[in-house]
């Protein structure tokens, strides 16, 4: 048991101290700008609409022409145009303005990607790696990619991982040498970091037969996995909506048990707490830990979830109860909940507590503390893009933080961009109220 | 009355659930074959004379069905006329509360006639617990939209001068129904004549009679009268004689286009001794197209186009047969539907994972091996699983393009699991071909841009067009469903036109003056 009210004192200590950390704003004007667009978007739900479906189809369009003409098609449908908006579509009604109006908007949708999204390829973004590791923080690779419907794209998904591995690993060994990043108390932490996602490696996803897309994806994640142990890389299976959560668990410890690969490379899992039965996946997952022995001990990253409206609409389209919780507050708790179990469970799992809420962060750093836990032995993680002060914050309290890097052109990076800024924009996610300039109290009060 | 809402469909992710179902097929299996007499008033004759086999595995014997002769016809039909009058004779909210009750009686057993779909139709697991919950939907909605129109109509009313209208039943309501949902599409024709207080006289395919008993059975255990419900199974000739019987005031009919327009036909004929003009709402086939925009998210078309095409070996009248793609992305759009139909799994409906089902019978996949070859023959074949299971009537998943306009494979129906592609300069011109077909069923649009959305729909001339998303699956109440042109006569089914057609609406305009006076 922990004495809640010193924790309680201890992390709005630590979350105080992190605040200040943070850099300010008025250093970066650029991005400002960006937040300020943000902003505006947050507060009309039609304009919101219309700039992220104009985003969404921009490399979709096949000139500057095309793309002013679905941005007009868009704005037509806000009720109430801001005036600069009113001035694009005026801009829109003429040959000429549909050039100049595409060309300013393409470079605006860039400017936003290149927030997210590190490179084009693992090689460009190496230079972005290996500042963030100059800078105290340590980074995983996200290859992005269209949606895999055929055996072929899940071969080259596969062949792009294995590429990727093999081009951070021998990158990574010319870095120099970061203690903080590279080792914990059970032994050392690989540098170069690859998080993968199932669903791109096997066509064959089926809600209803987990088993089906467990056996096409193993087909290609057992050569990735051998690939990580040789080279002494990191494999992150990313966890995605409901329908494949079982394929990936199943996936995860199948392979894992296997022989060859009992002794590496390290691994790790998503654990998301906005599921109403995440209690007993992590029940399943310390059982698994449990049973099997396997090390380097499996990396359990909780987040909270990045699918939450699918998962409810999904939900309410078939008139099933959400599988994920309703008040986000009920899914702060729960996060809490969980870090505390994980924690708890060390050394059987290795802990990541990726999240850019405050709050949930303070939290894990502080019970960790609470219980005697050294902080090499608890990982904090942000998304590149969305995390960027956060994580300057954490380095400078010298905590290990990794940052996801999506890696991949525009037209792969789309979906995950509108992603990232509808949840940056989402009314009760903690940036915007942090951006809305809610204050510290607030910000690091208990779920 | 509680507001209507749909029945949910299982959540197949859930193991307990699979396993639940594993376990009503292996009952079902230990009670086949089914027995499904001529069911008369009390009377039920033998069954047997027709047998319907499992698709998957045709030695065995799924249902031994009887076969209605043309005096079992004329008896149904009096029995029927006799059955109307008492059913009739009860009030909307009566005869509501006996379908709420039938519905209830289909949720209870839901797990076992979604089973007897698997064996019965070869429908894949999500697709017949899916077709349960549908004919659950339309006893609740109808039950519901019944009782409303009872109420009857609003009117003009002046002083010293009564009006009112009302919905009167027809009569006798023949209906015929097909073997593709074999418990929805019935259970919905059925229960509309019911609820507005006809008596029915129901012929089902002759590939799916277990369905079609264990719905009679269910309206019947709820308080249907025997009389009023009536279940002759048979062939075609059964359907024939119904529809020429003078005793039949309004036939309700799903399945293909020849069959409905012969019922039309027949129909028209009004012998000197029938006291009334028949009444046909005939849903018929469909040749169903979907629109790919240059700025179509392929990652959204390809799974959307494969699910609308391929899902029950594509044998819904709703299925995608054409696919009409803008050159700017066919070549990648046609790489990557290849691709996702060679992964297609083709197997039995009772395994889950199962894409691509067998077809129904053996004729139908012959009527599917001579379009694919067709297809090769003026065209190109792009996709095509060589290896298939056995035993059972499996086609092979196909995609083909590069045919000519004219090609049969692009204008005819298919009813199975092929697809054609065709390139188009731009929108316009997909509409226009579109617009050409005589067929105006379902329809697709993957688009991005607001404005062509817009005109598309105002253009298309199908019943129902699915925007972004797949072209199949309409649910009742938020998808009414039917096709315009040869695709089908009648009123939308699931929606709030739909009972209209089995009733007469009748005017009764009172005078209230007396000496001078309104007397009120
Ligand atoms: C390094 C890293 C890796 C990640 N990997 C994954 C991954 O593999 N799989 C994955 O799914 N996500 C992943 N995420 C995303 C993550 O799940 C969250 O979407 C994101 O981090 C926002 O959560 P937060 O704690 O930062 O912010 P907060 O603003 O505190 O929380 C927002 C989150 O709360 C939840 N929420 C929102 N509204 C409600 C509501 N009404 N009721 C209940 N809950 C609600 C949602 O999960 C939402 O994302 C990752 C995040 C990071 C930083």
């Amino acid at each position: 048991m922990v004495d809640e009210g010193e924790l309680e004192r201890r992390i709005r200590e630590i979350g105080g101290a992190l605040e200040r950390a943070l850099p300010s704003r008025a250093r970066h004007p650029v991005r400002s700008l960006d937040e300020r667009a943000m902003q505006l978007a947050s507060e009309d739900a039609e304009l919101k609409a219309a700039l992220f479906r104009f985003v969404d189809v921009t490399p979709a369009c096949r000139s500057l022409d095309d793309l002013s003409r679905h941005l007009a098609g868009f704005l037509g449908e806000v009720e109430q145009t801001p005036p600069p908006l009113r001035v694009a579509m005026r801009m829109a009604e003429t040959g000429p303005g549909r050039a100049v109006l595409g060309a300013a908007s393409a470079r605006g949708v860039r400017h936003m990607a290149h927030r997210f999204i590190v490179g084009e390829s693992p090689r460009a973004a190496l230079g972005v790696l290996g500042g963030l590791w100059d800078g105290g923080a340590a980074s995983s690779v996200d290859l992005l990619g269209e949606a895999t419907v055929t055996a072929a794209e899940a071969d080259r998904y596969a062949v792009r991982c294995s590429d990727a591995l093999e081009t951070l690993a021998q990158a990574c060994a010319a870095w120099p040498e970061r203690p903080a990043l590279e080792r914990d108390s059970a032994g050392p932490l690989p540098r170069a970091n690859l998080s993968v996602k199932v669903s791109a490696l096997t066509p064959l996803l089926r809600p209803e037969a987990p088993e089906v897309g467990r056996d096409d994806a193993a087909r290609r994640l057992r050569p990735l996995l051998r690939r990580a142990r040789d080279l002494g890389a990191h494999l992150h299976i990313d966890m995605e909506s409901l329908d494949s959560l079982e394929t990936t668990l199943e996936l995860v410890f199948e392979l894992l048990d296997e022989h060859e690969l009992a002794d590496g490379p390290s691994a790790g899992i998503v654990l998301q707490a906005y599921l109403r039965d995440s209690a007993e996946q992590l029940d399943r997952i310390l059982a698994w830990a449990r049973a099997s022995g396997r090390r380097p001990a499996l990396t359990v990253r909780l987040v909270k979830g990045a699918y939450w409206d699918h998962e409810v609409v999904e939900a309410r389209q078939h008139g099933w109860a959400p599988p994920v919780f309703e008040d986000k507050r009920e899914s702060d708790r729960n996060f809490e909940a969980l870090t505390r179990r994980l924690l708890d469970a060390r050394p059987l799992v290795r802990v990541a507590v990726a999240s850019h809420n405050l709050r949930s962060v303070a939290h894990a750093i502080g019970y960790n503390r609470t219980r005697g836990g050294a902080d090499e032995d608890l990982e904090l993680q942000v998304l590149r893009g969305l995390g960027d002060d956060l994580l300057h914050a954490l380095t400078r309290q010298d905590l290990r933080v990794r940052a996801y890097c999506p890696v991949g052109d525009m037209v792969a990076g789309m979906a995950y961009l509108v992603r990232r800024l509808l949840e940056n924009t989402a009314n009760d996610s903690f940036l915007s109220e942090q951006a809305r300039g809610a204050d510290l109290d607030r910000l690091l009060a208990a779920p | 009355m509680n507001p209507f809402s749909n029945e949910p469909v299982l959540d197949l992710r859930r193991g307990e659930v699979r396993e639940s179902l594993t376990a009503a097929l292996t009952g079902v299996e230990r009670s086949l074959p089914l027995r499904v007499p001529v069911l008369i008033g009390d009377q039920s004759g033998a069954g047997e004379g027709i047998e319907s086999l499992d698709p998957g595995r045709p030695s065995r014997v799924v249902a031994v069905a009887g076969t209605a002769s043309a005096s079992d016809v004329d008896a149904a039909v009096t029995a029927a006329g006799r059955g109307h009058r008492e059913w009739g004779g009860r009030s909307a909210e009566e005869r509501a509360a006996v379908l709420l009750r039938a519905a209830g009686v289909l949720r209870a057993r839901r797990a076992p006639l979604a089973a007897l779909q698997v064996l019965e139709c070869a429908k894949p697991w999500a697709e017949a617990d899916a077709d349960v919950c549908e004919a659950i939907d339309f006893l609740e909605y109808y039950a519901r939209q019944a009782v409303e129109l009872a109420a009857g109509r609003e009117l003009i009313q002046v002083p010293g001068e009564r009006n009112t209208m009302t919905y009167r039943p027809l009569g006798v309501v023949a209906v015929i129904s097909p073997w593709n949902f074999p418990l929805a599409i019935p259970c919905g024709m059925v229960a509309a004549a019911l609820a507005t207080g006809n008596a029915v006289v129901l012929k089902p395919a002759e590939q799916a009679p277990g369905s079609a008993l264990m719905l009679a059975e269910a309206l019947r255990e709820a308080g249907v009268p025997a009389e009023a419900l009536a279940l002759l199974p048979g062939y075609g000739e059964a359907g024939q004689a119904l529809v020429r019987h003078p005793g039949v005031h309004a036939i309700a009919f799903t399945g293909s286009g020849a069959v409905g327009l012969e019922i039309v036909r027949t129909a028209a004929e009004t012998p000197d001794e029938q006291g009334h003009v028949k009444r046909v709402v005939a849903e018929m086939g469909g040749k169903n197209a979907v629109i790919v925009d240059s700025d179509a998210d392929l990652d959204e078309a390809v799974p959307a186009i494969v699910r609308s095409a391929f899902v029950y070996a594509g044998q819904k009248c709703s299925a995608a047969a054409r696919i009409l793609a803008h050159e700017a992305i066919a070549d990648p759009l046609l790489e990557r539907l290849a691709g996702a139909v060679e992964v297609l799994r083709v197997g039995q409906a009772g395994t889950f994972g199962t894409d691509v089902p067998p077809v129904i019978e053996r004729e139908a996949q012959e009527r599917v091996e001579r379009y694919a070859a067709l297809a090769g023959a003026e065209g190109r074949v792009v996709a095509r699983q060589d290896e298939l299971p056995e035993p059972g009537f499996f086609c092979a998943p196909t995609v083909a393009c590069d045919l000519p306009e004219a090609s049969a494979v692009l204008t005819e129906e298919v009813f199975g699991p092929l697809v054609a592609v065709e390139r188009v300069g731009d929108v316009e011109e997909a509409t226009d071909r579109i617009e050409a077909s005589p067929f105006a069923l379902t329809g697709g649009l993957f688009s991005r841009n607001p404005r062509t959305v817009e005109l598309v729909a105002r253009r298309s001339p199908v019943g129902n067009l699915y925007v972004n998303r797949h072209i199949t699956g309409a649910m009742v109440g938020r998808q009414p469903f039917g096709g315009n042109r040869r695709s089908g006569v009648g009123a939308k089914a699931g929606g709030p036109d739909y009972l209209l057609q089995f009733v007469g609406p009748h005017v009764v305009t009172e005078n209230t003056m007396r000496h001078g006076l309104v007397v009120e």
